[in-house]
């Protein structure tokens, strides 16, 4: 008997953890903890723990974006490109415009939502498959970004802007409560609300999600509007951290966003999602990375550490529920 | 008086004509078979009947009004339910969320204007209607897509009780079930019949048939070809109308 | 199960395999963070840190970004550097403020700071309050005059001409002041050399190669292409010898990465100003054993470079050619 198994058969506490989250991704969230703090006597601490946190903030909050999308048998790979697109039409709102910080703020969130507006309404409208058009967005908001500012990155925030990325409110990172808050709100709607049980719905049944009279198509497009709004925020905090807007910034996160929800136990083929998952899989990724920072560990062996840990996670999975029911 | 009655109904895509004057009707609380051989014309009556396809000609009468111009929504509301040989059901989902799906009761959430799905209310609803239909089920919780194929078309049956239907449409629900599970459903036919709720199924395996139906229609080449009282025929006469021998 | 378990297991004699491989750290460890690791120039750097490091017999805890853009996760690393308390941050920021909140972390820790190959802006990292140690690294605007100094020597200073510029990632510093250098003691020296186009090549090969390539359809005398680092001279180099303009064009470098200097001796790539990043390496290290003994060192601290020929390459002389890697 094991732990996915014992939680499917009994309608238990238990029953509704396993469904929540991928009880295989916890324990190795937990073993690894375990191994790092044994390795390096460095590790567990608040200092790093909050430091772990704010690492995980901006790919954490991408990463629930991807929950509901992929949750609906979506993909969207150009949340990478909408942050940095995102990070820079806020910087130069308050930069080159001279609006005031929070409009900048708006402008990062709008210009994000928009982008993922687009996604959703040539996904359904057009019927381009979304693979296709979230690759192209990946590169139009990449190649937006660059123009807007001609490849150079847009200096100098507002201090308001930088505090949502530098602030330690009781000493904790702004972008770690952010991440959290986000973790929280994402959960709930996922969970809780009909609108995160359609796009459930949607990736396991679409005929039956029609069938039932959901709008199929009109949640689609709000799936997508809710992860590019989602970059848009990854991408003002992630400007806020590094107290400008880079139009390089988030290249490659698309897939760390995904791989944290695979990680956290959401099928890549949709129907099964959970953003408490995703959350431990973007902390399996950021305590894995600073682990190995810790330990001297050269960046290129991370890349192949983030990748085993991936496929070993996946595999397990499998193992547990027996017929490859992916 | 006949809950559903078809006058005449036509339907024809370009010069193809699918049906060729249907006539037949459906009395509460009856089980009635559908029978016919593939492309004889079945599911594009129950499309028709259903709303999805606007018939060419004829006329489709339910509980007193008139079928035309309706859209799908409309007639479900009016009360006809269809369940599709795939079920339409979300496999990862559980039985309560699968039998309230697309109609979830919601409640605030600490009282702001935030609508949250009231998981309790649907878990002991879903339990009282498994219950009163006493599908073997063993619990709301457990996740559709690990359920036998039987359990699975109670808990489609269970979501179209849930409807208050007159009439229930049922595809083939006994095509791909192990023989103890043809027993269930066909039980929970019965049930239905019992609710006064009529039944129109389509089906290929004659014994099914004979057990629970009080009639058999036979369809051919879009037209019926027979529609007689089970009682007053027998198998091998139903499958030579079946087969256009007679 | 069995399977499942063993596994796991698996995982935790990982991760204690990976803490046994890593060193110990006994005496003064100083925190070195890089752009990357991925690119000729930071490897030799490193590795002039790391003989630094054995000559001022201290420890190196050093790691670097995936890429020399990642800015964000350069901030990651440096954070995490933190919590192992270093008696020193030396960083090589991707650009002029991704560190900053880092090195103020550092400051409030009392430990000292040192910009490695000079990528702050001293009025970004002022406004932050940051307080840096000191800047170490080669005087860019120079080595780009030095650039314009060989080129005019080379063809003559009456020489005729136009000349291509590719610049660095839009917005660096160092790129900048490469390109400024070049192009003001061009004007000086070679005033008949016409500088036609000034691109980026955002420090990429291949872009490199394309604007070299879109330059020559343009202008088919084109006489001179001066890049702002080697890894884009070399990108350039393979376009003049496709278009078949092989030794007409005199194609120059920055840095002197292992991989310019093979070109030189091949006979493609004309010459480089080297960067000499190793002798950088093993200079920051001594500079900053210096300041925490309590000696004094300059705010900032120019390291030499040196313009490599494959005349110079073959003499063998110079002195500081054994910083060459």
């Amino acid at each position: 008997m094991n732990l996915a198994s014992l939680a499917m058969r009994r309608p238990t506490a238990l029953h509704s953890l396993g469904n929540m989250i991928r009880l295989e991704s916890l324990v190795v969230l937990l073993l690894l903890i375990l191994a790092l703090s044994l390795a390096s006597p460095y590790f567990l601490s608040v200092s790093n723990a909050l430091n772990i946190l704010l690492a995980t903030s901006v790919i954490g909050i991408l990463g629930f974006g991807a929950t509901f999308v992929i949750a609906a048998a979506g993909i969207d790979l150009s949340v990478g490109s909408i942050l940095g697109f995102g990070g820079v039409t806020g910087a130069l709102a308050v930069n080159a415009l001279n609006l005031p910080w929070p409009i900048g703020i708006m402008v990062s969130l709008l210009a994000g939502a928009f982008c993922g507006l687009v996604n959703g309404l040539l996904t359904t409208r057009a019927r381009v498959p979304a693979f296709i058009v979230t690759l192209g967005m990946l590169g139009v908001a990449r190649g937006a970004a660059l123009v807007l500012t001609n490849g150079q990155p847009v200096y100098g925030l507002p201090g308001p802007m930088v505090w949502l990325g530098q602030g330690r409110p009781f000493g904790v990172p702004l972008p770690a409560v952010i991440f959290l808050g986000v973790a929280a709100i994402t959960h709930f709607v996922l969970s809780r609300t009909r609108f995160g049980k359609y796009a459930l719905v949607i990736g396991d049944n679409q005929n039956a999600a029609r069938a039932t009279g959901i709008h199929v198509e009109r949640h689609l497009v709000a799936l997508y509007t809710l992860s590019g709004f989602l970059a848009g925020l990854a991408g003002l905090v992630s400007a806020a951290r590094v107290n400008s807007g880079d139009p390089t910034a988030g290249t490659g996160y698309e897939l760390a966003a995904i791989t944290a929800a695979i990680l956290g136990g959401t099928n890549l083929f949709g129907g099964r999602a959970s953003v408490v998952g995703t959350l431990i899989g973007a902390l399996i990724m950021g305590v894995l990375q600073n682990g190995l920072n810790l330990l001297a560990v050269s960046s290129f062996y991370q890349q192949m550490a983030i990748g085993a840990v991936l496929v070993l996670a996946v595999w397990l999975d499998q193992l547990n529920r027996g017929r490859g029911r992916a | 008086m006949s809950l559903l009655a078809l006058t005449d109904v036509r339907m024809s895509f370009g010069p193809v004509e699918a049906l060729r004057g249907v006539s037949f009707s459906v009395a509460e609380g009856e089980a009635v078979a559908l029978l016919g051989d593939n492309g004889a014309g079945k599911s594009t009556l129950m499309k028709t009947i259903t709303g999805i396809y606007r018939p060419s000609g004829g006329a489709i009468r339910f509980n007193g009004q008139d079928l035309k111009d309706k859209d799908p929504g409309e007639i479900r509301r009016l009360g006809i339910e269809m369940i599709y040989q795939d079920l339409a059901l979300a496999r990862e989902q559980d039985v309560a969320s699968n039998i309230f799906l697309g109609r979830e009761p919601t409640r605030r959430l600490l009282g702001l204007p935030i609508r949250m799905i009231d998981t309790a209310r649907i878990e002991a609803e879903a339990e009282a209607i498994i219950r009163r239909l006493g599908a073997r089920v063993p619990s709301v919780r457990y996740r559709v897509g690990d359920l036998s194929g039987g359990q699975q078309q109670s808990v489609a049956i269970a979501r179209a009780l849930t409807f208050s239907p007159k009439l229930v449409i049922m595809d083939e629900p006994t095509a791909a079930l192990a023989v103890r599970e043809v027993e269930h459903v066909l039980d929970l036919v019965c049930e239905l019949k019992r609710q006064r709720i009529a039944v129109i199924l389509i089906s290929h395996r004659l014994t099914d048939v004979f057990a629970v139906c009080d009639r058999v229609i036979a369809l051919r080449q879009g037209e019926v070809v027979a529609d007689e009282a089970v009682a007053k025929t027998s198998m091998n006469e139903v499958v030579a109308h079946i087969v256009g021998a007679s | 199960m069995r399977r499942e378990g063993l596994t796991y297991a698996a995982i935790l004699l990982l991760s204690v395999g990976f803490a046994a491989a890593a060193p110990a750290a006994d005496g003064p460890t100083y925190g070195v963070v890089l752009k990357t690791l991925a690119n000729p120039f930071w490897d030799a750097m490193a590795k002039g840190i790391t003989e630094g490091a054995k000559e001022a017999q201290v420890n190196i805890f050093e790691q670097a970004a995936n890429s020399d853009q990642d800015a964000e996760t350069q901030l990651n690393i440096c954070n995490t550097m933190l919590e192992r308390n270093p008696q020193a941050l030396i960083a090589s920021a991707i650009n002029s403020s991704n560190l900053l909140p880092c090195m103020k972390t550092a400051n409030e820790k009392g430990i000292p700071v040192v910009d490695l190959d000079a990528n702050l802006d001293p009025a970004v990292t002022q406004r932050a309050g940051v307080k840096i140690a000191f800047t170490i690294g080669s005087d860019n605007i120079a080595a780009g005059g030095k650039a314009a100094d060989f080129l005019a020597q080379h063809l003559g200073s009456n020489a005729q001409g136009p000349v291509l510029v590719i610049e660095g990632l839009a917005g660096n510093v160092t790129g900048e002041e490469r390109a400024q250098g070049f192009k003001a003691e061009l004007a000086k020296v070679a005033p008949g050399l016409k500088v036609v186009a000034s691109l980026p090549g955002d420090w990429d090969a291949s872009k490199a190669a394309n604007i070299a390539n879109d330059t020559l359809q343009r202008n088919p005398d084109l006489v001179a292409i001066f890049a702002c680092n080697d890894t884009m001279a070399l990108g350039a180099v393979e376009s003049v010898f496709a278009a078949g303009k092989g030794g007409k064009v005199t194609v120059i470098g920055v840095d002197g990465t292992t991989d310019g200097v093979k070109s030189i001796k091949a006979g493609r790539l004309t010459a480089t100003v080297a960067q000499l990043p190793y002798l950088e390496g093993i200079e920051a290290i001594k500079d900053v054993k210096a300041i925490l003994a309590g000696q004094s060192v300059p705010a900032v601290v120019h390291v030499p470079t040196l313009v490599l020929t494959a005349q110079v390459l073959a003499q063998g002389t110079n002195p500081y050619l054994k910083y060459v890697k």
